[in-house]
């Protein structure tokens, strides 16, 4: 298996808010040695590697995890899913409701 | 795309028949929010079809909408599901952050509290459920179809489908037909209140804004509309 993190750089220079946390959050549940490989997607450079990989993909969020295992390859666009499915892990289920209602707003209004 | 995707220009009427034709009851269910959805209660009832109905009770809602919540249950002689927080959740939310800590961190912790996780827990039960969602009631809605696989709840174990079918109505057709059908509606749209949720998340509006103007205001509409439709997980190769 192999595990890809692209994180984002927003336009300002930054990183963005959400990957620093999810790159925290990977370090502090001991897992940042599992993740191969991380390349940046650097919204003023669209010629980046992460952008370049989003827009192979299709997928514009971020951050997002790439991971290849026997010849599949399967995106993660939701940490917490990424965490349970792939990294096997535990988590508090109101922080994966957070993630899940920030990533399909659609929900705020049901 | 989903082909089920491309199944649009039916009437609302036409989409509820057809999935609760699709789908036993106790398998699918229609989400009303208490506003301006009733419709399709009403279609329902006037067709004589018998649907399941659940309501998301945040314990915030406005004493009106809670009014209209029994209302419609008399008037449409619903066996009207309320669904409910865990009290653990909201306790601990509340002891350590207060009652109103969306005004200050953002509304998706409460909201993933009080809405998501009992919208979940319902969800787990149904193959289907059904929405009010329509195209015009938000940028991230122009795209919302009649039927759609629900990106959000699935999972890898069970696929959810997702019926919207007033996605082509626009609020103008919803209050057309609540004018012309005698509908019950939520008091609080006579004062001005379009979209309306939580009571400390939702204000009344001018009629120059829109509807969704009135809910957590004060945060940045980036914020509450930045969001992505990206399916959750992606197969590429198998």
């Amino acid at each position: 298996m192999h595990i890809t993190l692209v994180k984002k750089i927003l336009a300002s220079g930054e990183p963005c808010r959400k990957c620093r946390d999810v790159e925290q959050r990977l370090k502090d549940g001991g897992h940042w040695p599992r993740i191969d490989e991380v390349i940046t997607a650097d919204e003023r450079d669209p010629n980046s590697p992460g952008m370049r990989l989003a827009k192979d993909l299709n997928i514009d969020l971020a951050p997002f995890f790439v991971v290849r295992d026997n010849g599949a390859v399967t995106i993660y666009t939701l940490y917490f899913k990424f965490v349970k499915e792939v990294l096997q892990s535990n988590h508090r289920q109101s922080d994966a409701d957070k993630e899940l209602l920030e990533n399909n707003p659609d929900l705020d209004f049901i | 795309m989903d082909p089920r995707q491309a199944t649009v220009n039916h009437t609302p009427q036409q989409v509820l028949k057809d999935a609760l034709s699709r789908y036993e009851q106790g398998k699918i269910a229609i989400s009303f929010s208490g506003a301006e959805d009733v419709v399709l209660l009403d279609m329902a009832n006037q067709m004589g079809l018998a649907v399941d109905v659940f309501c998301l009770d945040t314990g915030r809602l406005h004493a009106q909408t809670y009014r209209f919540l029994e209302t419609v249950r008399q008037h449409y002689n619903l066996d009207l599901e309320l669904l409910m927080p865990q009290p653990e959740a909201v306790s601990e939310l509340v002891r350590h952050k207060g009652l109103y800590s969306f005004y200050e961190d953002g509304h998706s912790e409460c909201c993933a509290i009080r809405k998501i996780e009992p919208l979940r827990r319902k969800l787990d039960t149904l193959d289907a459920w059904i929405t009010g969602q329509r195209r015009d009631q938000s940028v991230t809605r122009t795209n919302v179809p009649q039927e759609q696989e629900d990106q959000a709840f699935s999972t890898d174990e069970h696929t959810l489908i997702k019926f919207n079918p007033l996605a082509d109505w626009s609020s103008a057709d919803v209050w057309s037909y609540i004018r012309t059908q005698g509908v019950p509606y939520n008091e609080l749209h006579d004062s001005g209140f379009v979209s309306i949720g939580c009571e400390p998340c939702t204000r009344a509006i001018a009629p120059h804004e829109h509807e969704r103007a009135g809910r957590w205001w004060w945060e940045e509409s980036t914020q509450k509309e930045c969001g992505l439709h990206a399916q959750n997980v992606i197969k590429i190769v198998d």
